[in-house]
């Protein structure tokens, strides 16, 4: 089993942050991610054997390009890329943590590591509405993962919907690439987004640099001749064998080869969960986000946590999470004296304080609870184990006339809902929060799904071959 | 799908087959871009409906194929995250004998 001092699950901003400053300390350290090379999703790389010229030029990506190449180009990084991380359990041995990690092809591996940095980004949030498993229908960051690093577009006709802002930037690189872009559906009337974002716009013109971006975003699609609706809230996806429109609620129907929806992100959370670090709902879009102290420490001794995992804030706020949890791993490494630690510091806290106003703009107007659309009765919330709406009211309903205490596992258990490949990341905060409404208790002290390993989906004759 | 040309160059075409039909794919280009240079449609459902790929980050397994190993033995795999390699035969529907079982 190999052995490292820190191993960091997840080699995009927050994870590259980290790793800067742990091996600048002199530490042993590996970083595990899923994609073949470093960037996460938001600098999803091409191919190596690619050639793509101004390649993510804009200004919103250049500290993380930067950071990207000097720690990419780092020899003494482990990189460990291709490979899922299945599972993380304390380890007395490493006197720190195991963890099993299986490549995305196939075979199983251990390593063992004395600390663990967990920057496991987010996900687009899965939004359950009648059409929405159809061929053609997917998230956003999909769209946009193919475009930045496959350089494909998924079809020529393009509907984006949601509720968030993202939808602007993703239109606009749509665009570039020779896309079309039939129609940006705003739930949210333009009022409401103004709304909410003129309370937090005092605080948010500290870090003008986002604002001015979604302003030169909204020029370009204007140009572009994009027709971006408000208060156009998407109702259904509607096709035989794949999509080829969506409806909204005034009967519309904006026909597209690909609908792609923007309700917000949800933390990657399993690995915390896993390993049983304190979490908590995360507002308003949901999903679990890993609690921390001022030094990016889990409550678990010798986890620490970046990034998404922690809260969804964008990848400026999770380089300089980052950077903060590899010099608190550091630190309690004996690598860096508490004095020098906490000098450098400084500047990451800093620079994470001053991102807090455009943070709190952004979830106030990107929120997507009163937008979201309804799934009908045999609309499947589990796409994994093909379990409809009505399946899992019914099982509600079954588990609330026992008592009124009861979480989401009690409801997998009754009908199968959260029990598929994806381990609920698709549909538990779905889950969540029909059983919240139920109950009349709010969402976040709703138990969720038991975490289990594996975290990632793994074939049984990996798992086999390796108990052999 | 459409593969972005302006400015773009990618290393010379192999051929890998998909339900038995030659494709021609990019080294470097994932499995989800080959499936879905020939259609939407990756698998079918429990009731015969088609799905397709939803988020392209390994975390929703909708888009798992079938791909045959060395052995011959197939195994599921998430499309979005596995590299194209010559020659990799893939399937989009469970190959006989009966696939494993996955997690």
């Amino acid at each position: 089993m190999t052995g490292y001092d820190i191993a960091i699950v997840g080699g995009g901003p927050a994870g590259l942050a980290a790793a800067e400053r742990t091996i600048a300390a002199g530490l042993n350290t590996c970083v595990i991610d899923e994609q073949q090379r470093p960037g996460g999703q938001i600098l999803r790389q091409p191919p190596t054997g690619f050639s793509v010229p101004g390649w993510l030029s804009g200004a919103p990506y250049r500290t993380g390009r930067a950071l990207l190449r000097r720690v990419e180009a780092d020899p003494r990084l482990h990189w460990l890329g291709c490979r899922s991380v299945l599972g993380i359990t304390p380890c007395a041995q490493a006197d720190g943590f195991g963890l099993t990690l299986s490549g995305t092809g196939g075979g199983l591996e251990h390593i063992a590591a004395a600390r663990v940095i967990i920057a496991g980004g987010c996900y687009d949030m899965p939004v359950a509405l009648p059409g929405w498993t159809l061929p053609g229908v997917m998230s956003a960051g999909s769209v946009q993962t193919l475009i930045k690093a496959q350089q494909v577009l998924p079809g020529q006709r393009i509907v984006l919907f949601g509720t968030h802002p993202l939808m602007i930037v993703l239109a606009q690189q749509i665009v570039a690439a020779g896309g079309q872009v039939e129609a940006v559906c705003f739930a949210q009337p333009f009022a409401a987004m103004a709304k909410a974002a003129l309370a937090h716009l005092p605080r948010a013109v500290r870090t003008p640099g986002p604002l001015a971006a979604a302003a030169a975003g909204m020029a370009a699609l204007r140009r572009h001749g994009v027709p971006v609706r408000y208060a156009s809230p998407v109702i259904a996806c509607e096709g035989a064998d794949a999509v080829t429109h969506v409806r909204l609620a005034d009967g519309t129907a904006l026909p597209c080869e690909v609908a792609a929806m923007c309700y917000g992100f949800l933390p990657q959370a399993d690995l915390p969960r896993q390993v049983g670090a304190t979490m908590r709902w995360s507002d308003p879009a949901g999903g679990w986000e890993a609690v921390h102290d001022d030094a990016m420490r889990a409550s678990v001794p010798g986890l620490y946590v970046a990034g998404e995992t922690t809260g969804v804030a964008g990848s400026d706020a999770a380089m300089a999470q980052g950077a903060i949890a590899g010099l608190a791993a550091a630190q309690d490494a004996g690598a860096l004296t508490p004095s020098q630690a906490h000098a450098a510091m400084r500047a990451p806290r800093r620079a994470r304080a001053a991102m807090q106003g455009f943070i709190d703009l952004l979830r106030a107007v990107a929120n997507p609870r009163p937008w979201l659309p309804k799934a009908a009765a045999d609309t499947l919330l589990c796409r994994c184990e093909d379990i409809a709406a009505a399946d899992v009211d019914r099982a509600i309903a079954d588990a609330a006339a026992l008592g009124d205490s009861f979480g989401a596992s009690a409801i997998k258990l009754r009908c199968r809902v959260g029990m598929g490949l994806c381990q609920g990341r698709t549909c538990e905060h779905a889950v969540i929060r029909r059983i919240a409404a139920r109950r009349g208790c709010p969402e976040a002290v709703v138990a969720g799904f038991r975490p289990r390993f594996p975290a990632r989906a793994v074939s049984i004759a990996d798992l086999l071959d390796h108990a052999e | 799908m459409k593969r972005i040309e302006a400015g773009v160059t990618r290393p010379a075409p192999i051929a890998i087959t998909i339900d038995g039909a030659a494709v021609q794919v990019h080294p470097g280009e994932t499995l989800a871009v080959a499936v879905l240079a020939v259609s939407r449609r990756f698998r079918d459902d429990r009731a015969g409906q088609a799905r397709g790929m939803f988020c392209n980050m390994g975390t929703c397994s909708e888009c798992t194929v079938w791909v045959a190993r060395d052995d011959g033995a197939w195994r599921r795999l998430r499309a979005c995250l596995i590299p194209v390699e010559p020659g990799m035969q893939v399937r989009t529907r469970p190959p006989q004998p009966a696939p494993e079982a996955m997690t």
